[in-house]
């Protein structure tokens, strides 16, 4: 009677070429869990980030999402390598060992798998530790340049050790639930009868359709709508993603083995069924993949979307390397004092008296509700060689504009959406019966220095309102408006000890100030974190995904082997045998993914409406969102498509 | 005429090396000839499925030449091979062999679309086929739906479709009843005269034997004796049991 322990090490070295992926996708879900947690634990790393409540709640959450999907996958790839194994188990159970006993074996395997995995795991995560929680301040800390020391974390090995351990055990009982549904029968039953095949529904085609397709329309609506709709356009995508995998695919797939011409033109005959043959048994690990290639993408698109806009969005917003109001006389000196200590050349500066004005304005209304303008809603107005002159030391990207006489150009925030058609047209009233028209508008607004709105006018008729007094320099005390005064400078994002100085000498001294390289490093401290979670997460969930997807083609592989020696005896070629194998693994890779990046498509539009169109200052912020998504869809589909070619080779030689 | 020339064929197993080295054909010649309806007998062993694999090319001899339709097939690439067998030879498994991912029909048509047949010629060639085999209702099942003769009538059909010269069946009969083995073999008559296709039918029934023209008895990789069918079947029957219980052996 030989061992337990024994007979489980001699089935693992047997199935190693089933066991070496699942042991490597398992290694990485450990090091993902440790780094985490190391991450989390880390007082260097945490300290770095001024925001750090929002940053452990977003690693806290990425974590869980990260845990419950290792879950999954775990407990999937394992319940199907057990029915995989189904004719060895109920051999087993044929000589008489009871199911607890077989359990046990198993159980006994997963474990010298598990925590081999665990242990390396953990080794690697903290081996890799250090450059990790490196990358981590790199690109998300302008300024970080602390030396982060070795370190181990106990704490994080413990809890990855304890979640991995529980998730073992779940493994265990799940895969004696599958042992249990066994019948001995099944060992003596042929092996022929189909699990796999299914002609699917034309409804289920349909509905799946229409769930998705209403799901993109609603999230391609342009209204702060979206917000309440995020949910209900979830469960309507992702419902309709299973229900297109498990009876609309197959549906797709009848209808393509219905068209003779096509089906039975050259391998597609094979190929074509021996997909649709197992399309059952796939159905849900595709549909799981498309919607977390859905997820995956969407997330590293929207995080190198934020990442790669940070500066652009620095100078719309803040249009200048640096600027105040009020207490020139004060700080003036210092000021230059600064750049001088810190040896950096000031390209360009201004300084230029701020005026109001407030116009009579026809009514405007947008969405239902009337714009005021008033005391508190006036304008600041500027002479078009003024604005020209300013926008010169904006490093946004404005053009000069000419004003003709009796026109303006509207400025206002971004937040609001779709004034132009409305505004246009509209006229201003002055005291002194001179009438503007408002021609042209723009978005982009870094000239109103403490108003809401502003307005550009002709040179001539500038100084006409001003002589009249329509256009003062005073507030309604009487009390004249401080002078602003904009500066531009080399290297204005990395010279953060001048920035340093800059605070100190203006805080509390000025109306108000503000500079680029404050704003810069705001958003990168978040959105560095964003897209830094966004690419771990996708890097789980493309290993785990197409490891499952690796593991089922391999155990499909092990069924069809006998087809394929089968057509080699009726004369199949190795050169059509190639072409057999490619159609029938290609469709099971690109079909989930080519969906998962449509979901991202209409994702990041929602996202375009929600977050980017505010944040891009070009017309179509969309065209930019989508250039670049686009790159990071193509280094998804570069990774996927390498698993691709090491599932194909390692099929090929199954079938061999 | 002579379609296929086997000249001193001989079947090592095992590598040169080892001694495990078993020799399982030994010098075999003979001649086939279009038209021929030859049964293969011998005892369990004695090198019947290693003959019809060569011939079908589907294993190398280690030794001799084959010459078919005068061409020495044995000089032939792997692949050169597959397309030598996917032209020329029909096989017909003693378990059909049929793709259990495809209908009886997709199965028929896969060496035609294998070889780039339009979908009109495809469906004539198998419509006339299907209905002389009397399987046309069934076209449109999967193997695991119907019988076991049912399923090796479709893989009569799939031999025959390509008009193959030779076709090859490795104890057609062993896995099928009685009645589906005599149907069976009306079939192969059938084919053999209709269709002029010429057979070599590995079996080791008395019954299935009786219907060829011609037996090659085998034993221990060397053609044994030959008998030849003549006009009376139940003396045909009675000779063939006389030489294989000279032939010794197990029967199955
Ligand atoms: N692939 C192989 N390797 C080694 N020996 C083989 C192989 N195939 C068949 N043999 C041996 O060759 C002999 C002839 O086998 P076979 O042609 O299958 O006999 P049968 O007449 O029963 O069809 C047998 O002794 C068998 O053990
Ligand atoms: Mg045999």
């Amino acid at each position: 009677m030989i061992k337990l322990s024994t007979l489980a090490v001699r089935n693992i070295k047997r199935n190693f070429k089933r066991y070496v992926m699942y042991f490597f996708s398992l290694c990485f879900s450990v090091f993902t869990a440790y780094t985490f947690f190391a991450l989390m634990e880390n007082e260097l790393v945490s300290n770095a980030f001024t925001y750090d409540d929002r940053y452990r709640a977003l690693l806290l959450a990425f974590g869980i999402i990260i845990m419950v999907f290792v879950m999954f996958f775990l407990i999937s790839s394992n319940n199907s390598f057990i029915k995989a194994r189904k004719k060895e188990i109920s051999t087993y159970s044929l000589f008489g060992m009871t199911n607890r006993k077989i359990g046990r074996l198993l159980f006994m395997e997963t474990m010298i798998v598990g925590l081999t995995a665990l242990a390396l795991g953990i080794g690697i995560g903290i081996f890799f530790s250090k450059l990790i929680a490196m990358i981590l301040l790199d690109i998300s800390l302008a300024s970080f340049t602390g030396d982060i020391e070795f370190s181990i974390a106990f704490k994080a090995i413990y809890i990855t050790g304890i979640i991995f351990l529980a998730i073992f055990c779940v493994m265990g009982l799940s895969g004696l639930r599958v042992i249990n549904k066994f019948e001995l029968v099944d060992l003596f039953k042929a092996d022929k009868v189909s699990e796999g095949n299914s002609r699917g529904s034309i409804t289920a085609l349909a509905l799946s359709l229409l769930l998705i397709g209403t799901g993109y329309y609603l999230a391609s609506i342009k209204n702060y709508f979206l917000v309440v709709a995020a949910i209900p356009i979830l469960v309507l995508v992702i419902s309709g993603t299973y229900l297109f995998f498990w009876g609309g695919l197959p549906r797709v797939l009848h209808l393509i083995k219905k068209n003779k011409g096509r089906h039975y033109r050259d391998v597609n005959l094979i190929s074509i069924s021996m997909f649709t043959h197992k399309i059952k048994t796939i159905a849900s690990t595709m549909a799981t993949i498309a919607v977390l290639s859905a997820v995956a993408t969407t997330a590293i698109a929207t995080g190198f979307t934020l990442y790669s806009s940070i500066e652009k969005n620095t100078y719309d917003t803040n249009g200048y390397d640096m600027y105040f109001y009020g207490g020139q006389e004060e700080v003036l000196d210092y000021i230059y004092k600064a750049f001088e200590k810190h040896n950096v050349r000031i390209i360009d500066e201004y300084t230029t008296q701020r005026y109001k004005c407030s116009p009579e304005v026809e009514p405007i209304v947008v969405e239902g509700r009337e714009l005021t303008f008033g005391q508190d809603n006036y304008f600041r107005v500027y002479s078009e060689s003024e604005y020209n002159r300013l926008i010169s030391v904006s490093r946004s990207q404005l053009r000069p504009v000419y004003i003709k006489p009796g026109e303006a150009m509207f400025g206002y925030p971004g937040v609001i959406n779709d004034l132009e058609d409305t505004i246009v047209g509209k006229l201003l009233s002055f005291s002194s019966d001179l009438t503007i028209e408002i021609t042209s508008v723009t978005q982009k607004d870094i000239l109103t220095f403490g108003a809401f709105y502003t307005l550009v006018l002709n040179d001539n008729d500038f100084n006409i309102l001003n002589h009249s007094g329509d256009i003062i320099a005073t507030d309604r005390n009487g009390d004249p408006l401080d002078r602003v005064t904009v500066f531009k400078y080399e290297n204005p994002l990395k010279s953060g000890d001048l920035n340093a100085d800059f605070i100190q000498i203006l805080d509390g001294k000025t109306g108000s100030y503000r500079t680029a390289y404050n704003h810069y490093n705001e958003s990168l401290e978040t959105f560095g974190l964003i897209c830094f979670i966004g690419f771990f997460m996708s890097g789980v969930f493309i290993l785990m995904t197409a490891s499952l997807l690796y593991f089922k083609q391999i155990m499909a592989a092990e069924e069809e082997q006998h087809q394929y020696k089968m057509l080699r005896k009726i004369g199949l070629s190795t050169e059509i045998e190639k072409r057999v194998i490619t159609k029938r693994l290609f469709p099971v890779f690109l079909i989930p993914l080519l969906i998962g990046i449509i979901h991202s498509v209409f994702a990041m539009k929602a996202a375009d409406t929600m977050i980017f169109s505010n944040m891009l200052p070009v017309d179509n912020s969309y065209i930019v969102v989508l250039s670049f998504s686009a790159v990071m869809y193509a280094a998804y589909a570069l990774v996927y498509g390498i698993f691709y070619f090491i599932t194909k080779g390692q099929y090929s030689r199954i079938v061999k | 005429m002579q379609i296929l020339r086997v000249e001193n064929v001989s079947k090592v197993y095992g590598s040169k090396k080892s001694s495990k080295q078993y020799m399982a054909l030994k010098n075999i010649s003979f001649d086939v000839n279009e038209g021929e309806f030859i049964g293969v007998m011998g005892p369990s062993g004695s090198g019947k499925t290693t003959l019809l694999n060569i011939l079908g090319s589907i294993d190398k001899p280690t030794t001799g030449r084959l010459i078919m339709d005068h061409r020495d097939i044995t000089g032939l690439s792997k692949d050169q091979l597959a397309v030598h067998r996917a032209k020329k030879i029909g096989f017909i498994f003693q378990d059909y062999n049929l793709l259990e991912t495809m209908t009886l029909k997709e199965n028929i048509i896969l060496p035609l679309a294998l070889a780039g047949y339009k979908t009109r010629v495809m469906e004539n060639k198998l419509n006339s086929i299907a209905e002389d085999l009397g399987i046309k209702a069934i076209l449109d099942k999967y193997p695991y739906e119907v019988s076991g003769g049912e399923q090796q009538r479709a893989a009569a059909c799939r031999a025959l479709i390509t008009n193959p010269k030779l076709i090859l069946a490795d104890e057609p009969t062993g896995n099928l009843d009685s009645k589906s083995g005599k149907d069976l073999l009306e079939l192969l008559t059938f084919i053999n005269r209709e269709y002029k296709a010429t057979i070599l039918m590995v079996t080791h029934d008395v019954f299935a034997a009786s219907y060829c023209h011609k037996i090659m008895f085998i034993r221990d990789g060397e053609i044994y004796n030959e008998l030849y069918a003549g006009d009376d079947k139940k003396q045909f029957f009675d000779s063939i049991i006389d030489v294989l219980s000279v032939l010794g052996g197990e029967r199955i």
